[in-house]
């Protein structure tokens, strides 16, 4: 590059590379060692302050990225920290050294999100580069062959750890954070979404990390951090829960959890299933491929009645009325103007799925397991009150990690212990009362903290919060159901008691009822959760229901004074007309008064909320990504229309034009479900029987031919599933 | 003309733009005219089923009849699309009412109100 067009300023890189050459250097003698610079301490202040008082302070990246220009890091600082081997570890002035260096790459591998609204240019010019630097980073570090870099870095720290909280000195403090900070930004670091890394992925991936952690004592560190969360550290717990969030971000935690020849026989059938859905795929293809080259020039007229006809060109167009309609669709180019839809099916946030290799699987799972037996329930006790306080170092983002790691650990327990139980049928006696390893987010605060994140995240419109707190909340019902079916009497009782505080709230109730309804363009993995979620507490409370049949509701709701004093006349009659009182009285809320009450909770009544048309469309738009969809996905939307059509006895709300057509395809369309797909006969059975309640419906009652463009409105909709008007009965 | 400010350049030259064609909606006035619901309803008669054991040569026909019926009414669309334009323009209170009636129309004419 011409000299004069740097991109930063000249005199900045000049300072920085002076600086940088001064650090040290490869001596000529001693076969080549590394050898550090005379001042080489006051060398690497001087970088740090740089990076303080010109990056940080005037918010620019001109230092990082002259940093990177000088290749410090390969050249300078991973020798540095070399140079300090373990049985020198009372060197003071080595030691200073490697914590001087630590201090310079803690910035250079800070995490780079920025708020796009507040990018200047310069962040514009820096960062591609920068991003790619970090990877790079990752990758010398993790992969550096004459020391342990991180193991290094823990030695700094080592000291402040030792000495008991009360005896610590703010620095102490700072450097167990610095550290753990480096810790996380090498966990964090991965190729930005849509950049493809040109290096060899497999030194930075998920398995390369893993194993760099553990070889080098790594996770070790964090089990006992985590173990003695709350009595020896505090502060720390969460850059302790960021550090394992980025250890086990999307891994799959079922197979994470498999016997190797279980895992090594579920990814041969997963491959079988996938070439066999890849020859699905083409099969219609095929079908319809032309058999004579492509200017063979076939041309149809099409009679469509009333004497018109139209014409549809190519060969394929001879197989069927079914192909011929659909060329004539697909000619069209008119589209509906729209909003910029986002329907990928990957959540953006947590990165692509991880797979792991057979070392860093073990070595993962052997953490998990510590880590549920030791460090569990002390550092998740400690966060949740942290966030309880709002301190200020708990910022937005680790509510959703919170929610996060809570969902995945409790599903993680549970493999386990069917994993166990499973392999060794007798020995379950042994860990009888191991539900206590997962207790603390099984308690009262938590459900209360849970809620509320509900619903301040659906008041906040922060849907990626949203979804990680639904499928929290899918994880703990899970998991008390599966304490209520473990056998053990004490497990049970509790696991009984906790799900009448869950469903004791009518709240909680009207929230998963809402969620439902109202899903519009969210993500997939929004719309995901929102559906897991749905499907496992109308189980898990039909289930209960059925059991308790005297459960009682709490349900808080406004009344109107006047309202109330008319009623106390008659008084027995309020409980039949709960739902009808709400409306009139949300807008005086000056003059409304909470009252609550208790009630008797019908199953029927609840699940009648989710026949309504919000909650039918989300089941609907999750349904049309069939093709991606796995087996258990796939089943709970099943469930799900086999419970409108069914038991609700509310089909009417299925007969829409696009939902027939969408069920229709599912089976014989030409992209339809694979025929080898486990869940295909069921679907087949469900999407026949509804069509022939479709067909028969449309005989008996020919208006639905013109409601079946609309969606129902609730008046009409007993009438057309019936053939009478509800009986509504009527207080007046 | 050959004047010495004959160029042409001190003529003035009329810029205003043509107003646009209005785009074509389907909206409730198409689905209320005569070529919309009224001929669906209509066409609804020739529609005979197989019933029972054709469940889906059925379904197909009952498409094929909604879609040949939606490429009349607003040939610009496809059929997925027109379909949710439909369902739009169903919100409308005026269709609303449109709607009750047509059902009204169909009920049995019972003694309780």
């Amino acid at each position: 590059m011409d000299e004069s067009q740097d991109i930063v300023h000249p005199e900045v890189r000049a300072h920085i590379n002076s600086l940088v050459s001064a650090l040290g250097g490869f001596s000529t003698f001693e076969d080549g060692r590394y050898v550090l610079g005379d001042s080489a301490l006051e060398v690497l202040r001087d970088l740090k302050k740089w990076i303080r008082f010109y990056d940080e302070k005037t918010n620019r990246m001109d230092v990082a990225r002259c940093l990177y220009d000088a290749n410090v890091l390969e050249g300078d600082l991973l020798h540095i920290l070399a140079s300090w081997p373990e049985s020198a570890t009372d060197n003071k002035f080595k030691s200073r050294a490697a914590l001087a260096c630590i201090e310079i790459l803690v910035p250079m591998t800070w995490p780079l999100d920025r708020d796009v609204e507040i990018m200047t240019v310069n962040h514009h010019r820096h960062m591609p580069v920068l991003q790619l630097a970090q990877i790079n980073y990752k990758r010398l570090i993790i992969n550096f062959d004459a020391a342990q870099i991180l193991h290094t870095a823990v030695r700094t720290a080592l000291p402040s750890m030792a000495l008991p909280r009360t005896e610590r000195t703010p620095r102490d403090e700072g450097i167990i954070k610095l550290v753990l900070l480096f810790l996380r930004n090498i966990a964090m670091i991965a190729p930005p979404p849509n950049v493809k890394y040109d290096g060899d992925e497999s030194q930075i991936s998920r398995s390369a990390l893993l194993d760099a952690f553990s070889y080098q004592d790594i996770l070790l560190t964090i089990l006992t951090l985590a173990s003695n969360m709350g009595e020896d550290f505090n502060q720390e717990c969460v850059i302790v829960m960021e550090i394992i969030f980025h250890l086990v971000k999307r891994v799959d935690v079922t197979k994470l959890f498999m016997e190797e020849k279980e895992l090594s026989k579920t990814k041969a059938n997963e491959l079988a299933s996938m070439m066999s859905k890849e020859a699905a795929m083409h099969r219609p293809y095929n079908r319809r491929a032309p058999s004579r080259h492509n200017r063979w020039g076939t041309m149809i007229w099409m009679d469509r009645g009333d004497g018109k006809m139209s014409v549809v060109s190519g060969q394929d167009a001879l197989l069927d009325a079914a192909t011929r309609q659909q060329k004539m669709d697909s000619a069209k180019v008119f589209r509906p103007p729209r909003r910029a839809r986002k329907d990928e099916m990957e959540p953006r946030e947590l990165g692509p799925p991880v797979s792991l290799n057979t070392r860093a699987r073990t070595q993962l799972r052997g953490f998990v397991e510590d880590f549920l037996d030791s460090g569990f329930n002390p550092l998740f006790h400690l966060i949740r009150k942290r966030m309880e306080e709002q301190r200020e170092y708990i910022l937005e983002y680790h509510y959703r990690q919170f929610f996060y790691l809570i969902s995945w650990f409790l599903e993680a327990e549970r493999v386990r212990k069917k994993a166990s139980k499973s392999s060794q049928p007798t020995q379950g006696e042994s860990d009888v009362r191991s539900y206590n390893l997962v207790a603390s987010v099984l308690n009262q605060e938590t459900f209360v903290m849970l809620n509320r994140s509900m619903s301040d995240a659906i008041e906040g419109k922060r849907w990626h919060e949203l979804s990680a707190a639904m499928r929290c909340f899918t994880q703990i019902l899970l998991t008390v159901q599966d304490m209520s079916e473990s056998g053990n009497e004490d497990d049970e009782e509790i696991a009984d008691n906790i799900l009448n505080r869950i469903f004791y709230e009518e709240e909680t109730h009207d929230r998963v009822a809402q969620l439902a309804r109202s899903y519009k363009d969210q993500d997939f993995e929004y719309l995901d959760a929102c559906i897991e979620l749905t499907h496992t507490y109308m189980r898990v409370l039909e289930a209960y229901s059925k059991q308790n049949t005297d459960l009682q509701i709490r349900s808080r709701r406004r009344v109107r004074k006047k309202k109330k004093a008319a009623k106390a006349a008659g008084e027995d009659g309020a409980d039949d007309i709960a739902p009808d009182v709400e409306d009139d009285s949300e807008n005086d809320g000056a003059h409304a008064e909470r009252q609550t009450k208790e009630r008797k909770f019908e199953f029927a009544r609840f699940a009648n909320r989710f026949v309504t048309q919000g909650v039918v469309d989300t089941f609907v738009s999750f349904t049309k990504f069939y093709h991606d969809l796995n087996e258990s996905q796939l089943k709970r939307a099943h469930r799900y229309f086999y419970r409108v059509a069914f038991k609700q006895e509310m089909s009417v709300m299925l007969f829409r034009v696009d939902i027939i057509h969408m069920l229709y395809n599912m089976i014989k369309g030409p992209e339809p479900l694979d025929k080898g797909n486990s869940t295909y006969k069921e679907w087949e059975e469900l999407v026949k029987q509804i069509l022939r309640k479709c067909m028969r419906k449309i005989e008996d009652r020919p208006q639905l031919i013109i409601e079946m463009l609309f969606s129902k409105i609730n008046a009409t909709v007993h009438y057309l599933e019936f053939g009478h008007e509800k009986q509504t009965i009527s207080t007046s | 003309r050959k004047d010495v400010t004959g160029l042409g350049i001190d003529e003035e030259v009329a810029v205003a733009k043509k107003a646009r064609v209005p785009n074509v909606k389907l909206d409730e006035t198409r689905l209320l005219s005569e070529k919309g619901i009224p001929r669906l309803r209509r066409k609804a008669g020739e529609l005979k089923f197989k019933g029972k054991g054709h469940e889906f040569s059925d379904a197909a026909r009952l498409l094929s009849f909604y879609q040949l019926w939606l490429d009349d009414l607003f040939p610009k669309a496809r059929f997925l699309d027109a379909l949710g334009m439909v369902e739009k323009a169903g919100h409308k209170k005026f269709m609303h009412m449109k709607r009750v009636e047509w059902i009204n129309e169909g009920k049995p004419q019972s003694s309780r109100p």
